[in-house]
């Protein structure tokens, strides 16, 4: 029997890899990628707790699917902004796109 | 028609507003014509109530409600009466004059409609003064024509003398302003009304609201109060000096405002308020004092100068002062005799100067002047026959006036005062006619080149002259045995003011031989050159002559007394503000500018290094917050 | 950590899919090509869809092959191809910033594992039975979403065309 605390373990981890790629990796499009492995590791919560909380419920599931579908959004406007940064400063690096500097 | 005595600041002032709405492109023959007809009116209109004042008596005031201040009500109005009626018409006539002179002086000036504005608006403001009824609406005109004077001298503010004569004059004249304010507000104390009337009675009965001073002392006070405004507008001694300075105004504004009109406000104003400096006999001893001391004092400056404006200018002094001191005797229909024939020639003087100058592209002083008898024969006749009755010679109008007043100085007991009199009228006759012989006689010593092209002016400025002269010449017959004294029954019409002297025949010829003395000097001294003035300047009476030239270093005087201390002060002031008060604002500016140039290296726009430290500050507060949890716990 | 487990088939396939789910993700973060990194995301979103599987998410699970594995990683490969296709992570010099970044990103992870496991919070025992025992997971999901949660299902909708209008608007190129 797989207990909670296994599942929030792997979903902490996941959270971690995620967040350290999007503070240190250079390119946006995987910055971006990232992002939605934290937002993944999130949903494996959401979903720990609907089906082995102190109150199960499909609730839990029909916020992951919320989220998913903000996070489909989301990687859509990203990618379109990206190119858009691409075609205006002809590089993607992260560290190129500094406009708000001092 | 007295009850229209409105209509007669009314028309200056609707020719104000017309030449405002017209602006600066106006032309000069259309804006001359409003202005002289706005003036003429009122003119007319002066004269058919000087002579209903002089059929009926007169009437007022005329008193509409302004506004309501707690229990109090302000009015404002207008009221007519024998003296209100002689100003009237000497401000109309003097004024319509000047304002047709000035259309040949002025000609051509870029700033040509302005002048009229401001000419028509100084007309309106003393005709206002003229026919107030009570102390403050007198007061807010009083005001108005100082501004009026502030603006004309600093007509031509690009020349920096007039710009500081301006300042110059309305800074000095506000000191006294704020005599006669404060002497306002305390008569208001006392008696609880501006009104002349109101206040004359309550003064004579006695019935004053003041628990502080004795009933003679305050009035003393009030009066000698309401006389430091009029020692500041009409440049008594020791607040004088302004006048000569305003000279850099154009010649007709000389000759109106600062000859004929609001410089006479100042001697209105004792003679309108005259009842109550009579229930005050110290007050009229300083009077008399003050205006003796100006009027001997300002003569022998004259003597000296070389700007023929400025000898005018402090001939007009010394006059002034004679006009006071006649009040100070309490020779009122003396006084404001002179005042009228006065204002008539001395506008005819500046005028005449006004002419002279004009003639000669702007040059002032006589010691480049010289037979321009020849050249401006218009102009010479007239500026001698305001001579003339400037030195007293009968039959001109300074004649009969000035030998009032020394009539009077003499009766009244004071021998000095008269004394100081006749020789004020000596040098005034010796400087007068050292101006005409310099400048009409001898030879030429300016540039030939503009003795050559020097002309007669144009009728509008002859015009002006001529009848100012014919007015020089015959306004003095007014109190004469010729007419029967008509000026003196005629001013008896508001109630028998101050004493009447009776004229003596030997008090004339006294007069008369000691101007026809100071004449034959300046003969002498700058025609016939039989004495020479210049062995004389630079004799033995060197010191005296320097005393002189320098104004008795009045000026000199006041900048190290006053204006150098205010000055220090000012600079102490100003260093504590800009160190101190502006160094602590600054520093603080600084401080934040500082901490920012700092801070800002912290943006560097990279979104990860954002993140970075949000992650690690979110890291710490957690850390904290478990620490805090858990020490609570275990 | 592990005290209690018994090896059954379900924990072999958690450990299985866990360790495919993580090494997965280490890959993502130390491949050089920009290409293989969105190939690995892939292997994620798959693994975690096993996960998915395995809290008895079956619709959920479908959906993230459908839509992560599938649409994202697609258009992940569509905007590497349109930017640039070789592009090559760098090796980067080792500065103050990433070292930070590993220390704050392990010590969020190490507070998370810590409340997680020691700090003494009992987590609730497993119900042995699934609680929507033999009911179709699908319909739940849909009763749920159209009954309860009916509003913000339109919202989303709104708010993914917006999303897609936005997304067009800014790729689109000037003229």
């Amino acid at each position: 029997m797989i207990a909670v605390e296994q599942y929030l373990t792997l979903a902490a981890i996941l959270f971690c890899i995620g967040l350290f790629g999007a503070l240190t990796k250079r390119n946006i499009i995987i910055v971006l990628v990232s992002i939605e492995l934290m937002l993944n590791a999130v949903n494996i919560n959401l979903l720990t707790f609907a089906r082995y909380g102190l109150a199960p419920s499909i609730n839990g599931q029909v916020f992951t699917l919320f989220t998913m579908t903000i996070a489909a959004a989301e990687v859509a406007v990203g990618l379109a902004i990206l190119i858009s940064l691409y075609r205006n400063r002809n590089s993607s690096d992260v560290r190129d796109q500094d406009l708000m500097k001092w | 028609m007295v009850e229209y005595a409105w209509l007669v600041p009314f028309f200056p002032l609707v020719a104000y507003l017309l030449l405002f709405v017209l602006g600066r492109r106006a032309q000069e023959g259309i804006v001359t014509t409003l202005a002289v007809l706005a003036s003429l009116a009122g003119f007319v209109v002066s004269l058919s109530i000087l002579s209903q004042v002089h059929a009926n008596g007169p009437s007022g005031p005329y008193i509409f409600h302004w506004l309501t201040v707690g229990s109090f009500d302000l009015s404002v109005g207008y009221e007519v009466t024998a003296l209100n009626a002689m100003m009237l018409v000497v401000v109309t006539f003097v004024s319509t004059l000047v304002l047709l002179f000035s259309k040949g002086y002025m000609n051509g000036d870029k700033r040509f409609v302005v002048f009229y504005q401001y000419l028509c608006l100084f007309i309106f403001s003393m005709l206002g003064l003229v026919i107030s009824p009570n102390l403050l609406q007198m007061y807010i005109f009083w005001e108005l024509v100082g501004l009026c004077s502030f603006l004309l001298v600093g007509f031509w503010y690009f020349k920096p003398e007039a710009a500081a004569a301006a300042k110059k004059a309305f800074i000095v004249t506000r000191i006294g302003d704020l005599g006669l304010f404060i002497g306002i507000v305390l008569v208001f104390v006392a008696t609880g009304t501006f009104e002349y009337s109101g206040v004359f009675q309550a003064i004579q009965s006695g019935q004053l609201n003041i628990d502080w001073m004795s009933h003679d002392n305050f009035v003393t006070l009030v009066a000698i109060l309401i006389f430091v405004g009029a020692i500041g507008k009409s440049a008594q001694f020791p607040l004088h000096t302004w006048l000569p300075d305003a000279m850099e105004g154009p010649t007709p504004v000389s000759a109106l405002i600062h000859a004929a009109t609001m410089v006479a406000a100042g001697v209105y104003l004792v003679a309108r308020a005259f009842p109550l400096f009579e229930a005050s006999p110290d007050a009229l001893t300083v009077i008399a004092i003050i205006g003796g001391i100006t009027a001997i004092f300002a003569a022998l400056i004259g003597l000296t100068q070389n700007d023929i404006k400025r000898v005018v200018a402090y001939s007009t002094i010394s006059q002034l002062g004679y006009m006071v001191m006649a009040l100070g005797v309490s020779a009122y229909v003396a006084s404001t005799f002179h005042l009228m024939t006065h204002a008539f020639f001395k506008a005819l003087l500046f005028l005449a100067a006004g002419s002279v100058i004009h003639a000669i592209h702007h040059n002032q002083d006589i010691r480049k002047m010289g037979g321009l008898w020849k050249k401006l024969p218009i102009t010479g006749w007239t500026f001698l026959i305001g001579a003339l009755a400037l030195s007293g010679i009968p039959p001109f109008a300074g004649f009969w006036s000035k030998d009032e007043i020394l009539t009077g100085a003499l009766q009244s007991g004071n021998t000095t005062l008269f004394v100081l009199g006749l020789i004020a009228a000596f040098c005034t006759a010796f400087y007068i006619f050292r101006v005409f012989f310099l400048t009409f006689t001898g030879e030429f010593r300016g540039e030939k080149d503009v003795y050559d092209h020097a002309h007669e002016s144009g009728s509008v400025m002859t015009l002006p002259l001529v009848l100012l002269g014919i007015m020089a010449i015959i306004a003095g017959l007014l109190n004469s045995p010729v007419t029967g004294y008509a000026f003196e029954h005629f001013m008896h019409l508001d109630g028998e003011l101050g004493q009447v002297h009776e004229p003596s025949i030997g008090m004339m010829g006294l007069s008369t031989v000691v101007g026809l003395l100071g004449i034959g000097l300046a003969y002498l001294m700058y025609k016939s050159k039989s004495i020479n003035a210049e062995a004389m300047a630079n004799g033995p009476l060197r010191p005296l002559y320097l005393l002189s030239f320098n104004k008795f270093y009045i000026d000199e005087l006041y900048h190290y007394v006053i204006v150098v201390p205010v000055v220090w002060i000012a600079r102490i002031l100003n260093f504590v503000d800009h160190w101190i008060v502006d160094g602590i604002v600054r520093a603080l500016g600084e401080a934040g500018y500082v901490s920012s140039l700092g801070l800002k290296y912290s943006q560097n726009g990279q979104v990860q290094t954002y993140g970075l430290i949000t992650l690690l500050g979110t890291v710490l507060l957690i850390g904290i917050s478990l620490y805090v949890v858990i020490g609570g716990i275990y | 950590m592990f005290s209690g487990l018994v090896i059954t088939g379900q924990t072999v396939s958690f450990f299985l899919i866990s360790l495919f789910v993580i090494a997965c993700g280490v890959m993502l973060l130390s491949l050089k090509k920009v290409v293989y990194m969105a190939m690995s995301i892939g292997g994620v979103f798959i693994g975690v869809a096993g996960i998915y599987i395995m809290l008895e998410a079956e619709f959920v699970a479908f959906i993230q092959i459908l839509l992560y594995a599938g649409a994202i990683t697609i258009m992940l490969l569509f905007a590497i191809m349109l930017t640039r296709h070789d592009a090559i992570e760098t090796p980067q010099k080792i500065t103050a910033h990433p070292v930070w970044a590993a220390l704050g990103s392990a010590a969020f992870g190490l507070i998370i594992l810590w409340v997680v496991k020691f700090s003494g919070i009992t987590w609730p025992v497993p119900a042995a039975n699934s609680p929507w025992q033999g009911q179709d997971n699908v319909k739940l999901v849909g009763e749920a979403l159209f009954s309860n949660y009916v509003i913000p299902f339109e919202l989303v909708s709104v708010v993914l065309i917006v999303a897609v209008v936005g997304a067009i608007t800014l790729a689109n190129k000037e003229e």
